[in-house]
């Protein structure tokens, strides 16, 4: 009698909790100031507007994400994704396609829109510097790379990543219209030659804590993390010369329980003000094309959209085709 | 994983009154083990012969190329540099916690503990601001006039072994005590009457009998750094990577589990090889003989 109880408390609760649990919706994405301003940007105007609430999670794992999706146990509505993983992972058949007639792309950054993605900031690989640090500041890939000009340690992304790459065929000459299919054996050839004075970041704030205290004083960074360090007080230099650029992607993994949710976040999350708000917050740029008319200037300028003129555009789809053979590539080079 | 079948070891078997007799008194246990152990290492291992394609490619392409047998030689090395300079460390402290006044050795216990509970990625954080180019320790050697050029400290193999010996040297010093404190000093007075010296009390009465401590805590500490991520990842240079940065790589970021579950299985594999050997030499005396 007691069990049959229990097992009717159990089940009125369960009955109480799932519909519950659908006026929720879950986002995940890479924690740290980024979330934090994705929360603040994105989340509570979408609450506003809807009265659903979104629920924080990550950090983003793309294991986890595969995990998820194979088991059929996803709870991730929304997911916060390098681009060249959204391209990949929507051909793999691990996302939602999106539905475009609510979120409408019409205003949205062509180069950051597939059926399966659409971008949720864009960033760019500068060049950084601490120039209290050094006699001289880098400004061209080709100064990165040149270790007689400017001794020292330097910088860079640690993962196999669209930027590093790049970052060495354009050191040694290749015109940026040339770039792609990447000529992987040029690259790691370039790379050797300053490979004993790199130190990697694996992370935005150890990037800026490598720079900051001149164990690095120059590498390669998120744009953003060099306009956090300059508002932190360091004699900052930034070297916007062929920045590299790359964005983030808000992909739904097959089977999110809250689709048609999912979608109007994405539609919030990418409309004019929330991107403007994103932007302000973080230094990196909003994908939508009218986002930028919402910020005052001095902000606006700071951002890459605004550096459009020496710009360099990491091929997504190439990346998405090539991901994992570079990969493989690139760790075993690195373990060398 | 490895460390809880460790656990096993340190404890002694439960009086024969407490334990469950028959059969059904272990199925609880057996189910816990299976549902939690076994079905996720089967799971394991068939991804490691099933993607991307059936057989045996994923082992042979691990065990085949030069990139990856460095990986494991550096986890060996690391793992077994830590062990050692945690007992060269541990030892003589665990002694002296065992000889000194009570007082005085609760509140180095104390200190022991809290580092055990500090954040580890702070610690390693920490670790990575004194030894940095211009840390503290660089920044002191200098100043000193020892040294003109800051000496690289971290980033490298120093960094890793330095800072995994600090966050190891708990789990052998707390064994090592709990052998030591059981040691009677009344051998040693005994083997000082006879005429021993301070170096032969050490050498002849005082390791040995020590030896299992040793042993459990030796091995705990390889075994757990032989699938330590944190601290090598942060404080290594990629060319002394770990095996456990190499099996997060490849499920994390290339999303290739079949490589992902055959490194875990090797690293298993030799996980248990030690454990079992360790079992073999030292196992009837840490549980009290049989």
């Amino acid at each position: 009698m007691k069990h049959t109880f229990a097992f009717t408390a159990l089940a009125a609760i369960m009955a109480v909790a799932i519909p519950a649990k659908a006026e929720t919706l879950v986002f995940s994405s890479w924690g740290g100031t980024t979330q934090d301003a994705q929360k603040a940007a994105w989340a509570n105007p979408y609450t506003e507007k809807t009265g659903l609430q979104v629920v924080q999670d990550g950090p983003t794992d793309y294991g986890k994400l595969k995990a998820m999706v194979e088991a059929n146990q996803v709870t991730w509505d929304v997911v916060d994704v390098e681009g060249d993983y959204a391209a990949q992972a929507g051909k793999n058949g691990l996302l939602e396609k999106l539905d475009f007639s609510v979120i409408d792309k019409s205003k949205l950054d062509p180069r950051f829109v597939t059926d399966y993605s659409v971008g949720s900031f864009y960033y760019s690989f500068v060049i950084g510097c601490n120039a209290d640090a050094v006699a001289a500041c880098p400004k061209t890939w080709a100064d990165l790379f040149d270790t007689a000009k400017f001794p020292g340690k330097r910088t860079f992304y640690k993962w196999s990543a669209p930027g590093v790459i790049e970052a060495a065929l354009l050191a040694d000459g290749v015109a940026a219209d040339k770039l792609y299919p990447l000529d992987l054996d040029r690259a790691f050839k370039k790379l050797d030659t300053i490979k004993s004075e790199i130190i990697w970041w694996s992370g935005g704030a150890q990037s800026q804590q490598l720079l900051a205290s001149a164990e690095a004083p120059f590498g390669s960074l998120w744009n953003g993390r060099m306009t956090a360090l300059a508002k932190s007080g360091v004699n900052a230099e930034t070297s916007w010369e062929q920045n590299i650029t790359a964005a983030d992607s808000l992909v739904v993994p097959k089977g999110a329980p809250n689709l048609e949710a999912a979608m109007k976040f994405i539609a919030v999350a990418t409309s004019a003000e929330p991107q403007a708000a994103l932007a302000k917050a973080t230094g990196y740029a909003p994908i939508n094309l009218e986002s930028a008319k919402l910020m005052d200037p001095e902000t606006a300028k700071t951002l890459p959209d605004r550096q459009t003129a020496s710009q360099v555009n990491a091929d997504m789809s190439y990346w998405a085709e090539n991901r994992d053979a570079i990969g493989e590539r690139w760790y075993a080079w690195q373990a060398k | 994983m490895s460390t809880y079948s460790d656990a096993s070891s340190v404890s002694a078997p439960a009086p024969r009154a407490l334990r469950p007799t028959g059969f059904s008194g272990v199925v609880p246990a057996l189910a816990f083990v299976a549902i939690f152990f076994i079905v996720p290492v089967a799971a394991l291992l068939l991804r490691s012969v099933l993607e991307p394609v059936p057989g045996f490619g994923n082992y042979a392409e691990l065990l085949g190329s030069a990139t990856y047998l460095k990986i494991f030689a550096n986890t060996f090395i690391v793992s077994g540099l830590v062990t050692a300079i945690s007992l060269l460390i541990g030892f003589p402290v665990a002694w002296a916690l065992a000889i000194m006044p009570g007082r005085l050795a609760s509140v180095i216990f104390a200190i022991l503990l809290l580092s055990m509970w500090t954040n580890l990625l702070a610690r390693t954080y920490a670790w990575m601001v004194l030894l940095q180019r211009t840390g503290l320790i660089n920044k002191m050697l200098m100043g000193m006039g020892l040294i003109n050029q800051p000496l690289p400290l971290v980033n490298n193999l120093t960094g890793v072994t330095i800072g995994m010996t600090y966050i190891m040297l708990p789990f052998i010093i707390l064994p090592l005590y709990g052998v030591i404190k059981k040691i009677d000093p009344a051998i040693l007075q005994a083997a000082a009457l006879c005429g021993a010296s301070l170096w032969q009390c050490l050498t002849r009465v005082l390791l040995p009998l020590a030896v299992p401590g040793m042993a459990a805590g030796a091995l705990m500490v390889f075994v757990m750094s032989l699938g330590y991520f944190v601290t090598p990842s942060l404080l290594g240079g990629t060319a002394n990577m770990m095996l456990a940065e190499l099996i997060a790589q490849f499920v994390q970021s290339l999303v290739n589990w079949g490589m992902g579950g055959a490194a875990a299985l090797v690293l298993l594999v030799v996980t248990l090889s030690l454990y079992v050997v360790q079992l073999r030499f030292f196992g009837s005396q840490n549980t009290g003989g049989r």
